[in-house]
C-alpha cells in the first residue's frame, strides 16, 4: 500500500531539525553569527526532504506512503509509526516551508543560540505531529511542541509575554490532558473488543470440536469394532485441539496504540442512540476528550482566548509558526483522529462542532474589526478562518473536507505572510497600534503592494489561494449544512470589512512625522516574501496539483465514515451533475 | 482552427499588459506605460472583432463556442474549468468593453498626465479590463465570479487611487464592502446551484432548467440571489450607495468602470441566466422590473438637485441601469443589452466630457462655479451636447432607440402593471431630460461663474442647495485664478469617436422599422430568444409611444431651459433631493451608531466574559489555594489536630463498611 | 502455598498457637546482605569518627557512604537473579519475617541509589555549611537500612521496626543543621508528628493481630483466604490505622501537614533523601501490606485510597501554586506526586504496582536532582530559596538552569522525560482498573501543578530577561558546583531523559518486581 523507499525517509525528516538543534547547541555562544546559518542549513535540508516527498508521492494512492513502523515500547504496543497520505502531505510541506522562512524573516533581539535551538525542536515536533500514525506517538509530539513555543513566546516575546506564554501552555495542556486519558481508554476499548471477538470464535470452534468428539465417543460406545486407529488418532488430535483452544480462551492480549489498527478494526462503535449524556457510549466520551484537545488548539469559539494573547506577544517567527502550523494541529487532529477514529460519535457531534465553527467565523471577524492592535486583529482573523475549516470538516463532503485541508495550507501561507509583514512594521515603528500608523503606502509603495496581495488572499479574492479553500468549504458544506453555510458566508463580507478598514487606517492617508521615515521593503524581506507570494498566486490559479493528491485520501476517509456510521454523503457532492430527465425534484 | 479559438487572447492581452506594468511599470514611466496599456487593450479589441466575425460566419444555432483552458477546481462531483464561452452575448459585451476601454485608455494618457501614480493607474486599468473580460467570457458561474470580484477589487483600488485623501480611501472601502454584500448572494446562488444541479456550468444549469428538472423554488432562489449580486454590482436599490461616492476616483475610471462596463455586469448576468429566471416563479421578473424602475425614478429625482458635475452623471447612471433592469424584468433582454451598449457610448462620452471640463477647470467639479464654457471648450461642448441629446432620448440619437424599446417592452407587458411600469419609465425619461439639460446649461451656457466663491455662485444659480456641498471636491478652493482651456487631442479624440457612436449607435437595432432592421435582436436570438418577450402591440401603438416619449423629453428640456437658461423660474432643488432622500445618511448613521456599538459589544464580551471566565478559573484555583493554606499554620498541635481529623474520617469510613 | 497455610490456621479456631517448638530460625545471610551492607557502612563511619576528629575527611565519609550503598546494590544483583530464577523464585527467611522477592530487591536498589545521590549532595553541602559531616552519613545509611527492612518486611512487626529505624534517623537528619533554627524546628515537628503517626501504625498492627491472630503477612493472607469473619471490625480498624501510619510517611493528605515545614526547614540534601528514599520505603510498605496482604479486603480499602489520592493530588498541586518559596513549592509538589503513586496503589493490580514502582524509581531521580539544584542555589546558609533567588539563573549558570528545567518539566509530565511515562503508566493502570475518573482528576492536577513548575522556569529564564544585570555580582559568584553534586545532577539528568526516551529499560524490570508473599523459605 505504501511506496517504501530504501530507508526511513520520514524518520530522517523528523531527525534533521532535532539534530540541527543539537548542532546549534554545540556551536559556542561566541560564534553567534554561525547559529543562524547552521539552523537554516538544517531546516532547509528538511525542506528539501519534503520537496522530495512531494515529488515521490504517488498521486491516486489513498493510503499511507513512506510508512515506517518500529516498535518503541513493546509491552504497551506503542510504536514509532510514521506515514504520509494526501491529507497530511501538504501540511508537512507547509511546515517545512514556513520554518526557514520564519527564521529568515525575523531575527531575535538577544540570545541567538537558544532561540534557534527552540525553533528547530519546534519544527521536529510539528513535523512529527503531522506524520505520526500511533496515538501515543502523536500525543508525545502534540505535547512536546508546547515547550519550545512556550520558551519562544516567553523568552523573545513582547511586553506581556510571560502571561501569554503561561496562558498558552496551560490552556492547551488542559485541553490535551484529558486526551491522554481518552487515548488510554481507547486502547483498552479496542483490546477488549478484539478479545471478546476472539473468544467468541474460539467458543464456536470449541463447539465444533466437542460435537465431533461427542460423535466419536458415541460411535465408540455403540459399536467399538468400528473404531479404527485413524479415529483414535483423530480423537487424540481433537482433544489436544480442545486443550489448545481453551488455553487461548479468555487471555488478555497486549494493548495497541496504532491509529490505523484501531480505526480499521471498527472496535470503536458508538452503540448509544440516546442524546442523554448519562447513557452515552464510551466512544462519545472519548471523542469529546479528543475534540476538546483539538478545539483548544484550533481554536474553536469558547476556548479561543489564549490565541490573541499568544499571537500578539509572540516574536514574529513565533506568530508565523503559531498561526501557520500549530493551529493546524487542531484541525488536522479533528480530521485524522476525530472523523477517522470515531465516525459515529463524530457525526453525532458534527452539528455542535459545525455550529461552533460558524460562530467562530462570524464572531472572530466581528471582534477582529474592533481591534486596535494590528497583530491582535490578524490573530482574531485566524479564529474566523479556522472556523471555515471546522465547518468544512464536519460537513463531511468531498468538497468540504478538501476545502478544509486547502484552507489549512492557504491560511498558513497568507496569515503567515501577514504576520511577517506586521512583524516588519513593528520592527520599523516599534508599535502595533493601528492608530499610530498612517499613510505607509505613500512612503513604502512596494511594501503596500505586497501587503495588499496578502490581504486580498486573506479576504478571499478569486484567483488567489484564500478563495479556493473558502469556496470549496462553503460549497461543500452547503450540500449537507445549508443554513450554517448561509451564515458562514457572511464571514466573507466581514473579512473584507476588517481587513480593508485596517489597511485604510495603516496605509492610506497622509503619513505623519513618525511614519514619514518608514523604510521601504528591503531586498532580504522581499526574498522572504517571494515564495509565499508565488504560492499565494499559484495555488489560487492552479490548485489542481494539490487537490488531485488529496482527493483519494479524502474519498477514502468519507467512505470509512459511511461504512462505520449511518451518515451518507449526498450523491451530488460525489457524482456532480445529475443526468437530465426523470424529473425527481432537486430541492429539499 | 476556427477564428473563435482566439477567444483566450481577448483576456490574455490585458493580463499580459498588467503583468508587465506591474513588474516594470515604473521603468516604462510616462507616457510609455500608458501607451503599452492602450496597445494591449486595442489588441484585445482586434481579437474580439476576429472572434466576432468568426461567430458571424457560423450558422445561427452554432454561434456558441466553448474553450477550456484547464481544470480549475476539480473536486469530487464539482468540476470547475477555467473556460470561456464565446457566444453572441459575451462577444457583444467584449466588443464594447474593449472598444470603449481602448478609447478610455487613450483618454487617460492625457488625463493622468503628470500624476505621480501614472504607471500604477494603468496597472489597475489593464487588470480591470482583464477581469471584466473574464466576467463576460466565463463559461460557468465561478469564472464569472472571478471577474466579478476582480472588477470589484480594481474599482476599489481605482476609487481610492488618490489614497492620501481619507475620503477617497473610505469611498473605495465602501464600494468593495457594499459589493461584497451582493457577492454573498452570488455565492449562495452558486452553492444552491451545485447542491441541486451538481454543477455551476451555465450549460448544465440551463439544461436542467430546460428539462424542468430544476424545481421552480430552486430556480427562484438562484435567480433572486444572483439578482442580489446584480443589485450590488449595478448599484440598484438598496445597494446603490457606493456608486455616488465612487466618483472620488479619476474621471476616466468613472467613465469606464462606473458608467460603461462594470456597473452593467449585473444586467449582463441577469441576461446570461435568463433560462433560470424563466424557470422560476412567474413573479421573479416582476421583482426585477419593479426594483429597476423604482431605482430609475429614485435616482433621477436625486440627480436634479446635484451640483457636482460627476454626481449628476453618477445618479443618472444608476437611473439608466434601472431602465436596463426594467427591460430584463419585462423580458425585453435585447432592449436591455441594446440600451447597455448605447448607454456605454453616451455615458462614457458624458463622463469623459465632464472629465475634460474638470481638467480644463483645474479640478473644479462644482457646476455652480462653471458656466459659459461653450466658447472656451468647443469640442468638449459639442460632444457633450451630443451625449446630452442621446441620453435625453431625442431621435435620431442612439439613446432614443434603446430607451424607446425598453418603454415599449414595459407597455407591451399589458395590464395595469405594464401601464404603471411604462408611466414611471416615462416620468423618469422626463426627469432625465430635465437634469441633463440643467447640467448642460449650468456648465456650458450662462455667464462664467468660476471667479466667484461658491456662495455667490450658488446665489446666482440655485438657492436651497448649501455651500457646504462645494466641499465635495478637495481641490475646490485650491485654484483661485482658473483659466478654462480645451483639452489635448488625446482627450478630445475619444470624445469625438464616442460622439459619433452616440449618434449612429442606435442603428444596430431599429425595431420600430420592422424585422429586417433589428440586427441586434437576430444576433442575440440564440442566447435570449427562448425567453425574449413577444412584442404584440401594433406598429401604430409603437409609433405613438415613441412620439409620446420624444414629446416628454422635449418638455423636460424646455422646462430646464426656462429655469437655467432663460431664468424665468426659480430653480426647485429641495434639500431632501440634494441629500438623496437622506438614505445614505440613514445607513451611515446606523452603521456608525448601533452597528458599531453592537460590534464593540461583542468585542467587550470576548474580552470580559469569555476571557474573563478563563482568568476567573485560574484565579479561582489560586484563591482556593490561599484558603487551604490557612490550615498550614505552622503549629504542631494544629497539624496533630488535622491528622486526628483525618484518622476520624478514615475510621468513620471503615465503620460504614461494617455490616452488623 | 495456601495449602501450607491451611495447616497453620484451621477455620473457626480464634487464636491458633504456633505448633512448631521454638528453635533458632534459619537465616539466609544473602537475603540480608544489602541491609547489612548499609548498616555496616554506618558502623564504619562511626568508628572513623572516633579516630579522626578533623573535618578533613568529609570527602572520605561520602566515599564510604557511596561505597556501602554501592555494595548494597551489588549484593542485590545476585539476589535478583535468584528470585527471578524460575527454579527457586521468591522466598522468605528469618522464620518468614523477611521476604525476598523481585519487589523488595527492586525497592532496595532504588533506596540505595537514593542514598548515593543524597550522599553526593551532602558532600559539598557539609563543606559549604561547615558542618560536622560524619553523623549525617551514618544516619543516612541507617535510615536507608530501615527503608530496606520495610521493603523486605514480611511481618508487620518487622515493618514497624524498619519504619522506626528509617524515621528516627530521618528526624535527626532533619535537625542536622545546627546553626539554622528552622532546621531544629523541622526536626522537632517531624519527630513529634512522626511519633504520633508511628503510634497509629502500631495500634493498627495490634488490632490486626487481634483480628487475625498473627502479624505475619503470609499467615494473615491465608487466614483471610481460609476463613470468614462474622465481625470484621477489628481488622477494618487495624487497616485504617495502618493506612494512617503509612499515609503519614508518604505524605498523603490529610496526613501531609508536616511535609512543607519539614522540607523547608531541613537541610536540602536531606530533603532530597526524604522525598526519594523515605517515600519509596513508605510506599513499599503500603503496597506490600495493602495490595498484597489485605488483597481480600480490596473492596473495603480501595474507595478510601481513591479518596486519599484525589485529596492528595488536588491539595498538593493547588497549594503548591500559591507558594513563593521554592523548597515549599517542591514540598507540595512532592505531596501531589505521592497522589499519583496512590493512584497506582488504588488500582490494586499488578499493573498498578508496576506503575507505582516505575513512578517511584523515576521520581527518585527527578526530585533528587531538583533538590540538588535547590541545595546549590541555596548558597551558604542554605537560605536562598525564594522564587526571586532564581531570577536570571539562566544567565548566571545556564547549565544549572537547563538541568532544573528538565527536572521540573519531568515532574510536570512533559513527554520525552521519565515523568511523562510515569504518569502515563499510572493513568493506564487506573483506567484498566476501571477508575477512569481518578485518571481524569490526576490529569487535571497535572495541569494545575504545571503552573508551579512553569513559574520557576519563568523566574529562571524570563523574569526581566532583556535587561542585562539581573543578579548582583556577589550572588553570581556565590554559586559553586562541587564535584559530588555535579555527579549526582548528571546522573539524575541521564536517568530522567534516558527513561523518557527509552522507558522499556525499567518497565521490563518492574514487570518482574511484583511483590509475592511467601510463608517459609
Amino acid at each position: 500500500m505504501s511506496s517504501n523507499p530504501s530507508f526511513d525517509i520520514l524518520s530522517v525528516l523528523v531527525a534533521l531539525p532535532a539534530v540541527g538543534a543539537l548542532a546549534v547547541a554545540l556551536v559556542p555562544r561566541s560564534r553567534s553569527e554561525l547559529h543562524k546559518v547552521v539552523a537554516l542549513l538544517f531546516s532547509v535540508a528538511a525542506g528539501a526532504v519534503t520537496v522530495y516527498l512531494l515529488v515521490a508521492f504517488e498521486t491516486g494512492d489513498p493510503g499511507y506512503q513512506f510508512e515506517v513502523d518500529h516498535t518503541w515500547i513493546g509491552d504497551f504496543g506503542i510504536s514509532w509509526h510514521l506515514g504520509i497520505d494526501g491529507i497530511s502531505l501538504f501540511l508537512v510541506v507547509l511546515t517545512a516551508l514556513l520554518f526557514p522562512i520564519a527564521m529568515l524573516g525575523a531575527d531575535p533581539h538577544h540570545d541567538q543560540k537558544p532561540y534557534y535551538v527552540w525553533l528547530l525542536l519546534l519544527e521536529a515536533g510539528c513535523l512529527g505531529v503531522f506524520m505520526a500514525l500511533d496515538l501515543f506517538l502523536f500525543f508525545v509530539f502534540f505535547e512536546i511542541v508546547l515547550v519550545p513555543m512556550y520558551f519562544l513566546i516567553g523568552g523573545w516575546g513582547y511586553g506581556n509575554r510571560i502571561y501569554a506564554a503561561l496562558k498558552f501552555f496551560l490552556f492547551t495542556m488542559l485541553g490535551s490532558a484529558l486526551m491522554l486519558v481518552g487515548i488510554v481508554s481507547l486502547a483498552f476499548l479496542h483490546r477488549d473488543h478484539l478479545d471478546d471477538r476472539r473468544d467468541a470464535d474460539i467458543a464456536a470452534q470449541v463447539d465444533d470440536v466437542e460435537s465431533e468428539l461427542a460423535d466419536l465417543s458415541n460411535q465408540a460406545q455403540s459399536d467399538p469394532e468400528s473404531i479404527t486407529s485413524a479415529d483414535q488418532d483423530r480423537f487424540d488430535e481433537l482433544s489436544r485441539e480442545l486443550d489448545r483452544l481453551s488455553a487461548q480462551r479468555g487471555e488478555t492480549s497486549k494493548l495497541d496504540f496504532d491509529l490505523v489498527h484501531i480505526a480499521e478494526a471498527r472496535t470503536v462503535v458508538d452503540d448509544s442512540s440516546s442524546a442523554n449524556p448519562m447513557d452515552w457510549s464510551a466512544a462519545r466520551w472519548i471523542f469529546l476528550a479528543f475534540a476538546l484537545a483539538f478545539a483548544v488548539k484550533v481554536p474553536l469559539f469558547p476556548v479561543h482566548t489564549w490565541l490573541p494573547d499568544a499571537h500578539t506577544e509572540a516574536p514574529t517567527a513565533g506568530s508565523v509558526i503559531l498561526a501557520g502550523v500549530l493551529l493546524k494541529m487542531g484541525t488536522y487532529g479533528l480530521l485524522r483522529f476525530g472523523l477517522y477514529l470515531f465516525p459515529d460519535a463524530a457525526t453525532f457531534f458534527a452539528p455542535t462542532l459545525v455550529t461552533l465553527g460558524v460562530i467562530g467565523i462570524v464572531y472572530g471577524a466581528i471582534v477582529a474589526t474592533m481591534q486596535k492592535d494590528l497583530k491582535r486583529l490578524v490573530a482574531y482573523s485566524s479564529v474566523a478562518h479556522l472556523g471555515f475549516i471546522v465547518l468544512g470538516t464536519f460537513a463531511i463532503t468531498t468538497q468540504g473536507l478538501q476545502g478544509g485541508i486547502v484552507q489549512n495550507i492557504n491560511h498558513g501561507l497568507s496569515t503567515g505572510a501577514l504576520f511577517l509583514l506586521v512583524g516588519m512594521i513593528v520592527e520599523r515603528r516599534h508599535t502595533r497600534e493601528i492608530s499610530a500608523l498612517r499613510g505607509l503606502q505613500k512612503v513604502a509603495p512596494i511594501f503596500a503592494v505586497v501587503f495588499t496581495v496578502v490581504m486580498m488572499s486573506s479576504i478571499g479574492l478569486p484567483g488567489l489561494n484564500g478563495f479556493v479553500g473558502e469556496f470549496l468549504v462553503l460549497i461543500g458544506s452547503f450540500v449537507t449544512r445549508r443554513w450554517w453555510t448561509v451564515v458562514a458566508a457572511t464571514g466573507v463580507i466581514l473579512a473584507a470589512l476588517y481587513l480593508l478598514w485596517a489597511y485604510q487606517r495603516v496605509f492610506h492617508g497622509e503619513p505623519d512625522e513618525e511614519n514619514r521615515s518608514f523604510g521601504e521593503m528591503t531586498w532580504r524581506e522581499g526574498l522572504v516574501m517571494a515564495p509565499l507570494l508565488g504560492l499565494i498566486v499559484f495555488l489560487g490559479v492552479y490548485p489542481k496539483p494539490m487537490l488531485e493528491r488529496m482527493e483519494p485520501s479524502v474519498d477514502r476517509l468519507i467512505a470509512h465514515v459511511e461504512d462505520n456510521s449511518d451518515f451518507r454523503e449526498p450523491t451530488v457532492a460525489r457524482e456532480g451533475p445529475r443526468e437530465v430527465a426523470e424529473g425527481e425534484e432537486g430541492d429539499e | 482552427m476556427p477564428d473563435e479559438a482566439l477567444v483566450w487572447l481577448i483576456p490574455a492581452l490585458p493580463l499580459a499588459g498588467f503583468l508587465v506594468l506591474l513588474l516594470a511599470g515604473r521603468r516604462f514611466g510616462e507616457p510609455a506605460a500608458g501607451w503599452l496599456a492602450t496597445a494591449t487593450c486595442a489588441g484585445s479589441f482586434v481579437a474580439t472583432v476576429i472572434v466576432y466575425l468568426g461567430l458571424l460566419g457560423e450558422p445561427e444555432d452554432e454561434r456558441h463556442f466553448v474553450q477550456i483552458l484547464f481544470e480549475w477546481l476539480p473536486v469530487g462531483g464539482l468540476t470547475v474549468d477555467l473556460g470561456f464561452l464565446a457566444d453572441p452575448l459575451s462577444i457583444t459585451m467584449a466588443l464594447f468593453i474593449t472598444g470603449v476601454g481602448t478609447l478610455i485608455h487613450l483618454y487617460s494618457i492625457g488625463y493622468m498626465h503628470g500624476d505621480p501614480g501614472f504607471a500604477r493607474y494603468f496597472v489597475y486599468l489593464n487588470l480591470f479590463v482583464f477581469s471584466m473580460l473574464m466576467l463576460v467570457l466565463g463559461n460557468n458561474l465561478l469564472v464569472t465570479f472571478l471577474g466579478w470580484e476582480g472588477v470589484g477589487a480594481c474599482s476599489y483600488w481605482l476609487i481610492s487611487f488618490w489614497f492620501t485623501d481619507e475620503a477617497n480611501a473610505s469611498a473605495g472601502k465602501k464600494a468593495f464592502v457594499t459589493n461584497r454584500i451582493g457577492d454573498w448572494g452570488f455565492m449562495i446562488a452558486m452553492f444552491l446551484a451545485f447542491a441541486t444541479v451538481g454543477s455551476i456550468n451555465y450549460s448544465d444549469l440551463f439544461a436542467s432548467a430546460a428539462s424542468g428538472q430544476l424545481a421552480a423554488v430552486t430556480a427562484t432562489g438562484i435567480g433572486l440571489l444572483l439578482f442580489l449580486g446584480a443589485c450590488g454590482k449595478s448599484a440598484q436599490l438598496p445597494l446603490y450607495l457606493w456608486l455616488p461616492d465612487a466618483m472620488a476616483g479619476p474621471t476616466p475610471v468613472s467613465a469606464l468602470i462606473h458608467a460603461a462596463t462594470m456597473v452593467t455586469a449585473g444586467v449582463f448576468l441577469m441576461t446570461r441566466v435568463n433560462p433560470l429566471l424563466a424557470a422560476g416563479y412567474e413573479w421573479v421578473p416582476d421583482v426585477i422590473a419593479w426594483v429597476g424602475v423604482i431605482t430609475a425614478l429614485f435616482a433621477a429625482t436625486i440627480a436634479i438637485a446635484q451640483n457636482d458635475i460627476k454626481k449628476v452623471l453618477a445618479y443618472s447612471t444608476i437611473s439608466q441601469l434601472g431602465y436596463m433592469f426594467l427591460a430584463v424584468g419585462v423580458g425585453a433582454y435585447v432592449a436591455a443589452i441594446f440600451h447597455m451598449v448605447t448607454h456605454a457610448f453616451f455615458k462614457a462620452l458624458l463622463f469623459l466630457g465632464s472629465g475634460s471640463v474638470i481638467h480644463g477647470m483645474d479640478g473644479e467639479q462644482d457646476m455652480r462655479r462653471m458656466g459659459g464654457l461653450f466658447k472656451l471648450m468647443k469640442i468638449t461642448a459639442w460632444t457633450f451636447i451630443v451625449g446630452w441629446l442621446a441620453i435625453a432620448g431625442i431621435p435620431p440619437f442612439a439613446g432614443f432607440w434603446s430607451k424607446d424599446d425598453i418603454l415599449l417592452g414595459a407597455y407591451n407587458l399589458g395590464g395595469a402593471e405594464g401601464r404603471a411600469l411604462w408611466a414611471i419609465g416615462l416620468v423618469t425619461a422626463l426627469l432625465t431630460a430635465f437634469y441633463m439639460s440643467r447640467q448642460v446649461f449650468m456648465v456650458f451656457f450662462g455667464e462664467p461663474r468660476w471667479h466667484q466663491p461658491v456662495e455667490e455662485a450658488a446665489e446666482t444659480t440655485a438657492e436651497g442647495a448649501e455651500a457646504e456641498e462645494a466641499a465635495i471636491t478637495p481641490r475646490a478652493h485650491a485654484a483661485e485664478a482658473v483659466h478654462p482651456h480645451e483639452s489635448p487631442w488625446l482627450m478630445t479624440l475619444p470624445l469625438v469617436v464616442l460622439a459619433v457612436l452616440s449618434v449612429v449607435g442606435g442603428a444596430v437595432n431599429l425595431s420600430v422599422w420592422g424585422e429586417d432592421s433589428t440586427f441586434l435582436e437576430r444576433w442575440l436570438q440564440p442566447v435570449v430568444g427562448a425567453n425574449e418577450v413577444e412584442i404584440t402591440v401594433t406598429t401604430e401603438t409603437k409609433v405613438t409611444l415613441a412620439l409620446i416619449a420624444v414629446a416628454v423629453a422635449l418638455v423636460g428640456i424646455a422646462v430646464a431651459s426656462t429655469i437655467y437658461l432663460a431664468r424665468r423660474l426659480r430653480p426647485v432643488e429641495p434639500k431632501v433631493l440634494a441629500h438623496g432622500w437622506y438614505y445614505d445618511e440613514l445607513v451611515t448613521s446606523f452603521v456608525g451608531g448601533p452597528g458599531r456599538e453592537s460590534f464593540e459589544g461583542v468585542a467587550w464580551f470576548d474580552n470580559n466574559v469569555v476571557d474573563g471566565a478563563v482568568n476567573g478559573v485560574a484565579g479561582g484555583v489560586r484563591r482556593t489555594g490561599r484558603v487551604l493554606r490557612l490550615a498550614q499554620s505552622g503549629f504542631v498541635r494544629a497539624y496533630a489536630l488535622g491528622m486526628t481529623v483525618g484518622v476520624v474520617i478514615v475510621l468513620a469510613y471503615f465503620l460504614t463498611r461494617l455490616t452488623f | 502455598m495456601s495449602a501450607a497455610l491451611l495447616m497453620l490456621v484451621s477455620p473457626g479456631q480464634p487464636l491458633p498457637e504456633d505448633p512448631t517448638p521454638i528453635t533458632m530460625p534459619g537465616i539466609d545471610w544473602w537475603a540480608l546482605g544489602p541491609m547489612l551492607a548499609l548498616v555496616g557502612g554506618a558502623l564504619v563511619l562511626m568508628l572513623l569518627s572516633t579516630f579522626f576528629r578533623s573535618r578533613l575527611f568529609t570527602g572520605a565519609y561520602a566515599l564510604v557512604t557511596v561505597a556501602s550503598a554501592g555494595t548494597a546494590i551489588g549484593l542485590a544483583v545476585p539476589l535478583w537473579r535468584r528470585v527471578q530464577d524460575a527454579g527457586r523464585g521468591p522466598y522468605s527467611t528469618l522464620d518468614g519475617a523477611v521476604g525476598v522477592d523481585g519487589f523488595s530487591v527492586f525497592a532496595t536498589v532504588v533506596i540505595a541509589s537514593g542514598v548515593i545521590l543524597a550522599a553526593l549532595l551532602f558532600d559539598g553541602y557539609l563543606r559549604r555549611e561547615r558542618l560536622e559531616g560524619i553523623d549525617a552519613y551514618a544516619l543516612l545509611l541507617l535510615s536507608a537500612s530501615g527503608g530496606v527492612v520495610m521493603a523486605q518486611a514480611n511481618d508487620l512487626i518487622v515493618l514497624f521496626l524498619g519504619l522506626e529505624v528509617l524515621s528516627i534517623a530521618a528526624y535527626v537528619l532533619a535537625a542536622l543543621h545546627l546553626r539554622r533554627i528552622t532546621s531544629q524546628e523541622a526536626g522537632l515537628k517531624y519527630l513529634i508528628l512522626g511519633g504520633f503517626a508511628s503510634a497509629f501504625l502500631l495500634y493498627g498492627i495490634a488490632l490486626t493481630y487481634g483480628g487475625t491472630g498473627t502479624t505475619n503477612l503470609a499467615t494473615i493472607m491465608g487466614f483471610f483466604n481460609s476463613s470468614v469473619l462474622e465481625n470484621r471490625g477489628l481488622v477494618l480498624a487495624g487497616m485504617a490505622l495502618m493506612l494512617v501510619g503509612l499515609g503519614f510517611k508518604v505524605a498523603a493528605v490529610p496526613f501531609h501537614f508536616w511535609t512543607p515545614d519539614v522540607y523547608q526547614g531541613a537541610p536540602s540534601p536531606m530533603v532530597a533523601w526524604m522525598a526519594s528514599g523515605v517515600k519509596v520505603a513508605g510506599f513499599a510498605g503500603l503496597l506490600r501490606v495493602f495490595v498484597v496482604g489485605f488483597q481480600a479486603y480490596e473492596v473495603d480499602w480501595q474507595p478510601l485510597v481513591f479518596g486519599l489520592a484525589v485529596a492528595t493530588l488536588l491539595v498538593g498541586s493547588v497549594l503548591a501554586i500559591v507558594q513563593t518559596n521554592v523548597k515549599r513549592m517542591l514540598a507540595y509538589s512532592s505531596i501531589a506526586h505521592a497522589g499519583y503513586v496512590l493512584v497506582g496503589v488504588q488500582a490494586a493490580s499488578d499493573e498498578g504496582i508496576r506503575a507505582a514502582l516505575f513512578y517511584l524509581a523515576t521520581y527518585t531521580f527527578m526530585v533528587a536532582g531538583s533538590f540538588g539544584i535547590v541545595t546549590l542555589v541555596g548558597r551558604r546558609g542554605d537560605g536562598r530559596h525564594d522564587l526571586d533567588d532564581y531570577r536570571g539563573l539562566s544567565r548566571e549558570r545556564p547549565v544549572l538552569a537547563l538541568l532544573f528545567t528538565v527536572f521540573l518539566l519531568a515532574q510536570a509530565g512533559v513527554p520525552l522525560t521519565s515523568g511523562f511515562f510515569a504518569k502515563f503508566y499510572v493513568i493506564t493502570a487506573a483506567v484498566e482498573a476501571g477508575s477512569t475518573m481518578l485518571a481524569v482528576v490526576a490529569m487535571l492536577a497535572t495541569v494545575i501543578a504545571a503552573y508551579l513548575y512553569l513559574r520557576i522556569v519563568v523566574s529562571m529564564y524570563m523574569a526581566d530577561g532583556d535587561d542585562e544585570e539581573v543578579a548582583p555580582a556577589a550572588r553570581r559568584s556565590s554559586i559553586s558546583i562541587p564535584v559530588g553534586a555535579g555527579l549526582a545532577l548528571a546522573a539524575c539528568f541521564v536517568v530522567t531523559v534516558g527513561l523518557g526516551v527509552w522507558p522499556g529499560a525499567i518497565t521490563e524490570v518492574t514487570r518482574d518486581a511484583v511483590p509475592q508473599i511467601v510463608a517459609l523459605g
